[in-house]
């Protein structure tokens, strides 16, 4: 071998590795690891000195092993050391244990793999990317055309980008100079990178929209700038900045050729509506049967039932022959239940008329017999005095 | 979250002491015969393996599954029954 690979300078884990890949029975679990250099210099060397040229290829074979080590070819204590590399605490490995951390361990590396894949493709498309920026960068300069351009080169670097990125529409020539430093900043993909550009070019976004919306002097603008600011406080808000940001461009457009306030006020409304419709789309399909369905189970298939609406006069229901009064609100329910406790109106009425009449029977009665009474009274006044008068007379 | 069965609140109502494997939540007839013939014919035993397992409920019910073929429903009804068994008396 060109390199002087002693079996004594690699691991034990390695020499087992080893050992296996070339049909070596191990030793027992607990043996030194000189007795594995031993196994190793004898077996393995031998056949190394024999064919050289398949020496590379055996070399990649080890050490693809030595990097992903079967878990079924550990020592207790290699699996452990591995278990604890993962972040895992295992209890002890016995027997029965064994079993379950080998498994666990190769879910763990095929996790693993899955993620350095992961990365590796993010790598690429990262790369991809960057040199489509540095050709649009180019075509930015040299094109003549720089408000529809920058903001197709925008629509196309957000579409490209996940939605995380910021969306910089621009509506006239005073945000000429977002596009560059919008370009620059998205360059740099790192994802922390991107969170202060995004960051960066919020601010520099929501100062040209205040400087615009201070321009215009509507009373829309001066509900946006809340929206805008109270917006860059959240990192996630690109999406809703970049709408207020496309509404305000129909805004500003529109309110040029029209200003009234009811359009204003339309305008607002139009806005809500598209920051609120917004939603809905970026949040896919899987949510919206949640939200019909907040109580179901998720199925396998995505298969959403409803159970059927049971069939009127089946079976299991008496059939209805008459069916209740109309639907009464509770107000005249309450009504009608107090009523039957008090008089109904129309005998209070009748009552009230009767006695009426008969006060005034009355009243007219001694009115008559009154003015009587008061003649009456004044005759019977005479006589009185003429007995008395008598009665005088008599008694003398 | 889940409503328990009875078994499981009579489970853990008191020590398990030498009751049967069969005792626990989720392990019936057919399993309790097969974890028997496994060795583990005792509650107790069973609870020496949760244990050993450090109470990792994904290895619990890996073990279980391997051992006397229990489905989800069983697995997660006995680790719920021995957890919460620990919980009150360990």
């Amino acid at each position: 071998m060109p390199f002087a690979e002693d079996p004594a300078h690699l691991s034990k884990s390695r020499l087992k590795s080893d050992l296996v890949a070339h049909n070596v029975a191990l030793p027992s679990a607990a043996s030194k690891k000189a007795v594995y250099v031993e196994l190793h210099l004898k077996h393995i060397d031998q056949k190394n000195a024999a064919d050289f040229s398949s020496d590379e290829e055996d070399r990649a074979d080890d050490k693809k092993d030595a990097e992903m080590p079967v878990p079924s070819c550990l020592t207790d204590e290699d699996l452990k050391a591995m278990l604890r590399k993962h972040g895992v605490k295992p209890g002890p490995i016995t027997a029965s244990t064994r079993v379950l951390y080998e498994r666990k361990l190769h879910k763990l590396l095929q996790s693993d793999r899955r993620e350095r894949l992961n990365e590796a493709d993010k790598a690429v498309l990262y790369s991809d990317s960057e040199e489509e920026k540095k050709q649009q960068e180019k075509d930015q300069d040299s094109g003549s055309e720089k408000q529809p351009d920058p903001s197709d080169q925008t629509q196309k670097e957000s579409s490209q980008n996940h939605v995380f990125y910021p969306q910089c529409f621009l509506p006239s020539s005073r945000l000429r100079p977002c596009p560059p430093r919008n370009t620059e900043s998205s360059s740099n993909w790192n994802s922390r990178n991107a969170l202060k550009s995004s960051e960066r070019s919020q601010s520099q976004c929501s100062q040209i929209i205040s400087t615009s919306t201070a321009d215009h002097h509507t009373g829309l603008g001066s509900t946006v700038l809340p929206r805008s600011k109270s917006t860059d406080d959240s990192s996630l808000s690109s999406q809703y900045f970049s709408i207020t940001q496309m509404v305000e461009e129909m805004e500003n457009s529109s309110s040029r050729s029209v200003t009234d306030n009811a359009c204003e006020f339309n305008g607002t409304s139009v806005q809500e509506n598209w920051a609120q419709s917004d939603r809905p789309p970026q949040e896919p399909v899987k949510d919206a049967f949640k939200d019909i369905l907040p109580g179901s189970k998720t199925t396998p298939t995505g298969i959403y039932v409803t159970r059927r609406r049971p069939i009127k006069g089946a079976a299991q229901r008496p059939v209805q022959y008459s069916y209740p009064d109309s639907p009464v609100s509770p107000m005249t329910q309450q009504r009608r239940e107090v009523e039957r406790y008090l008089v109904p109106i129309h005998i209070q009425i009748l009552v009230f008329i009767i006695v009426a009449c008969v006060l005034y029977l009355i009243y007219v009665n001694v009115e008559g017999s009154l003015s009587y009474w008061s003649y009456g009274e004044d005759r019977l006044l005479v006589q009185a005095e003429s007995q008395d008068a008598e009665a005088d007379y008599a008694q003398d | 979250m889940s409503s328990t069965s009875q078994k499981h609140k009579d489970f853990v109502a008191e020590p398990m002491g030498e009751k049967p494997v069969m005792a626990l939540a989720g392990i019936g007839e057919v399993l309790g015969k097969r974890l028997e013939d496994k060795g583990f014919d005792k509650a107790y035993v069973v609870l020496g393996q949760f244990l050993v397992l450090k109470k990792d409920e994904e290895l619990f019910r890996d073990w279980l599954k391997d051992t006397c073929g229990a489905n989800v429903k069983q697995q997660g009804d006995c680790y719920g029954c021995l957890k919460e068994w620990c919980d009150a008396f360990l």
